[in-house]
């Protein structure tokens, strides 16, 4: 016969003592701060369009005040912000992005109904930030269309770049298969002229030349 | 039977099928939100042309390319030894095969690079190791590997040698016959001061 047979209440305090454990076990655990809410499915259709792009025209009305339903987020660093940026961005470095302060500020936006438009040096650097902040269910980012360096380089003509198509992504600027064709490329020349050398004398100013 | 032994059972029975409604988790586990947003902010990721260039003509069996573009383009131009995997496809089991295997370098490329960033970001997500982007996709691959532009003068050392090789490679990648005109030797010309006579010169 077991010890404990013989005492009822041991058995109970052992099954407080493990339900205890269980529910402190289930406090404790930490819930990660983000989900993916996006299915790998939706993700993969969102990134192959443009719907989620600002184009560079649609900013005239962002700086001039009329649309209040979009806010500016500068991804690039505090020096380059510092150095010039879009009138009326925010400056939340990409290491910043998941500070609790800043996504209790993007959450706030986002309930607000107010679009974030993401933009870095170009395209490329906000465009993982904006894919990272859809998988995890902020369906109000956006990002701009070439980047700040776009916008610097027409800044004076924003509201005429609307039919500018360079910086659309994802399209081919060459036919590359034309461009990469033997036929094309049939001959490379390498001409190695060397620049002829001169050589100037140092003119000799002759004792007997000149002079009063 | 001891009564304590049956409500023991009892409550063991009960937690075994409460683990029955565990949601069931992917057999590959996803990387952690924190973890993408992490890696995505890196530039590590992206490689150059002649980085690419310089593997192809070297044969690195290591080298994977992954052209994510539509197999229509895809069947118009690639690069030599490129998978056709459309983001589509990533996420099935056909695309999947090619990624996760030790020692192989993923390179994902594009016709800008933004797809394939986009793509990246995917399979990073998928939990893959070891992939990188051909910074500025194919078009950037037309003006430096097939339409190299000549370093201007000022330029430094490294920019000379950079094209020189981008010659070479245009060379592999084109099938292009060289033409090499010969160096004309340089000519050295001479400026003989004009001699001043004795008698010229004074007031």
């Amino acid at each position: 016969m077991h010890v404990h047979e013989l005492n009822p209440k041991k058995t109970l305090i052992t099954v407080i003592i493990f339900v205890l454990l269980i529910i402190i076990g289930f406090l404790t655990l930490r819930t990660p701060r983000f989900h993916y809410q996006l299915s790998l499915k939706e993700t993969t259709q969102m990134l192959q369009n443009n719907d989620n792009a600002f184009y560079p025209y649609q900013l005239t009305d962002v700086i001039d005040n009329i649309n209040h339903k979009v806010v500016l987020i500068d991804i690039r660093n505090k020096f380059a912000f510092s150095r010039g940026h879009i009138p009326g961005a925010e400056n939340i470095s990409a290491y910043d992005l998941t500070k609790e302060k800043n996504i209790k500020h993007l959450e706030a936006l986002a309930d607000k109904g107010i679009t974030v438009v993401l933009y870095g040096k170009d395209l490329l650097q906000a465009n993982g930030p904006w894919m990272w902040f859809r998988q995890v269910g902020f369906r109000n980012v956006k990002y701009l269309l070439g980047g700040y360096d776009y916008y610097q380089k027409h800044k004076k003509n924003l509201a005429q770049t609307e039919n500018d198509k360079s910086y659309l992504p994802g399209l081919p600027r060459y036919n590359y298969a034309k461009l990469a064709s033997r036929k094309t490329q049939s001959t490379v020349t390498t001409t190695k002229t060397k620049k002829p050398v001169i050589i100037r004398r140092k003119k000799k100013a002759t004792v007997a030349s000149g002079g009063c | 039977m001891n009564r304590n032994y049956i409500f023991l059972t009892l409550l063991m029975l009960a937690l075994a099928l409460g683990t029955l409604f565990i949601k069931k988790k992917p057999t590959k586990p996803e990387t952690p939100p924190e973890t993408l947003l992490w890696e995505i902010i890196q530039p590590t990721r992206y490689v150059s042309t002649d980085q690419v260039a310089r593997m192809i003509i070297q044969k690195d069996p290591s080298l994977e390319i992954i052209d994510v573009r539509s197999p229509k383009e895809f069947s118009q131009f690639t690069l030599p030894g490129a998978i056709n995997v459309p983001p589509d496809s990533l996420i099935t089991e056909t695309g999947s095969e090619y990624f996760g295997i030790p020692g192989i370098k993923v390179v994902f490329i594009s016709n800008d690079g933004i797809l394939a960033d986009r793509v990246w970001v995917l399979a990073k997500r998928l939990g893959y190791n070891d992939l990188y982007v051909m910074k500025g996709g194919l078009n950037r691959w037309m003006e430096t590997i097939i339409q190299p532009k000549e370093p201007g003068e000022g330029e430094p050392y490294t920019a000379f040698e950079e094209y020189e090789f981008r010659q070479g490679a245009r060379l592999y990648f084109t099938g292009a016959k060289v033409k090499t005109t010969k160096a004309t030797k340089a000519k050295v010309i001479v400026r003989r001061k004009k001699k001043a006579t004795v008698a010229s010169g004074g007031c």
